[in-house]
């Protein structure tokens, strides 16, 4: 299969400012049914079909710690829940804490909102901008 | 839009004396004021309305009082409702990785009836989920059986304090016992929402925020228009 040249940010196909699009992590014990990464930073390596992954943009809130790497490639099909687990594990975060993602900083999607319909909903300039923070939700 | 005027008159009263503490403490105490519950409440009816979600306001006895209603029927299989989900986590969340061998009596699905109501805590000044579930045969669910409910996603977290987090309560205006999600710390994650979204001067909707961070826990997914919609009406006062 030819491996399309193409800058990280695949789907505006303009250059990435700033970092590129990072990998989520491909770990091969992922339960995905997809060969691929469910999340990748595409950079180098191909990620197949270019539309079953969209940009996604994670910031920050309050004083939960920023992701030295904050552009990612993500599987349309990823799911809010497993979008937060890998957050929690790049983060290093226990189990138990609790962490929060927003879409227009005021909106929590449901654990089970697939990334690529809240990209077709929320979406802009070819990427979706999604808020995390870790809170203090029950107890 | 009373509630951000609310807002911005709060936050012009804190001029910090001595730096950044004591403005903190000042955005902590952002509460939301029962008049703008009933306003926030009213919009978001509004919207429901208009997708059909089944939200409904309901006035108390004497008129003063009113909360948000809505009922919901949610189909259960045999084990649990996210057995399906557990292909989501990773491997290193192996608490879950075992649950959906759970063997019962039966796999037959089960109908449950979710009654979800929205009240005012006069003290803690935040909205409260309350609610209860019910078989079609009228057997009201055990507390085991709502925990059953929730959503693996939360379960690890919310299991290390359960008494802290689901009770059963007298239902304020019914009287009649509900199950009740904790409200100790809506303020808290509510300040940290609405601070960020303070700084763009959005306009949000307390009500829609606040629920679709607690109401999937118990099994209340919003629709994602209660979002967009959010944003429009943002768009409109701009």
């Amino acid at each position: 299969m030819a491996e399309p040249e193409r800058p990280p940010t695949s789907l505006t196909g303009g250059p990435a400012a700033g970092e590129g699009a990072a990998e989520l992590g491909p770990d091969p014990n992922a339960l995905e049914p997809a060969p691929s990464a469910a999340v990748s930073p595409g950079t180098e390596e191909p990620t197949g079909d270019a539309k079953k992954k969209i940009d996604v943009l994670l910031k920050a809130v309050g004083d939960t710690p920023i992701m030295k790497t904050k552009k990612w490639a993500v599987e349309r099909t990823r799911t809010i829940q497993g979008l937060i687990d890998f957050i929690k594990k790049f983060l290093k975060l226990v189990a138990s804490e609790q962490l929060f993602i927003y879409v227009n900083q005021s909106f929590a999607p449901s654990p089970d909102q697939e990334v690529g319909t809240l990209y077709e909903c929320f979406g802009s300039d070819g990427k979706l901008v999604l808020h995390y923070c870790k809170s203090q939700a029950w107890g | 839009m009373l509630y951000k005027y609310y807002l911005m008159t709060v936050e012009a009263t804190s001029e910090p004396a001595t730096g950044g503490g004591w403005r903190e403490r000042m955005a902590e105490n952002e509460f939301l004021e029962e008049k703008t519950f009933k306003q926030h409440c009213a919009k978001f009816i509004k919207h429901s309305e208009e997708i059909g979600d089944g939200w409904e306001w309901r006035n108390s006895k004497d008129c003063s009082d009113g909360y948000m209603s809505k009922m919901h029927f949610q189909i259960r299989n045999g084990t649990s409702v996210t057995e399906q989900l557990f292909l989501q986590v990773e491997d290193d969340f192996e608490l879950h990785s075992d649950d959906s061998e759970v063997v019962g009596p039966t796999t037959a699905s089960q109908v449950i009836r979710y009654e979800y109501h929205v009240l005012y805590s006069y003290s803690y000044q935040v909205p409260v989920l309350y609610f209860r579930a019910s078989f079609l045969d009228g057997r009201p669910l055990t507390l085991k059986e709502i925990w059953d409910g929730v959503h693996q996603f939360y379960q690890v977290r919310l299991l290390q304090e359960p008494w802290s987090t689901i009770t059963q309560q007298e239902h304020p205006i019914l009287g009649q016992p509900f199950f009740v999600l904790h409200p100790c710390k809506t303020n808290e994650f509510m300040t940290t929402l609405l601070e960020n979204s303070g700084k763009d001067n959005r306009n949000i909707n307390y009500i829609t925020s606040w629920l679709s961070i607690v109401g999937p826990v118990v099994g209340l997914n919003l629709p994602l228009s209660y979002a967009k919609e959010m944003s429009q009406h943002d768009a409109e006062t701009d």
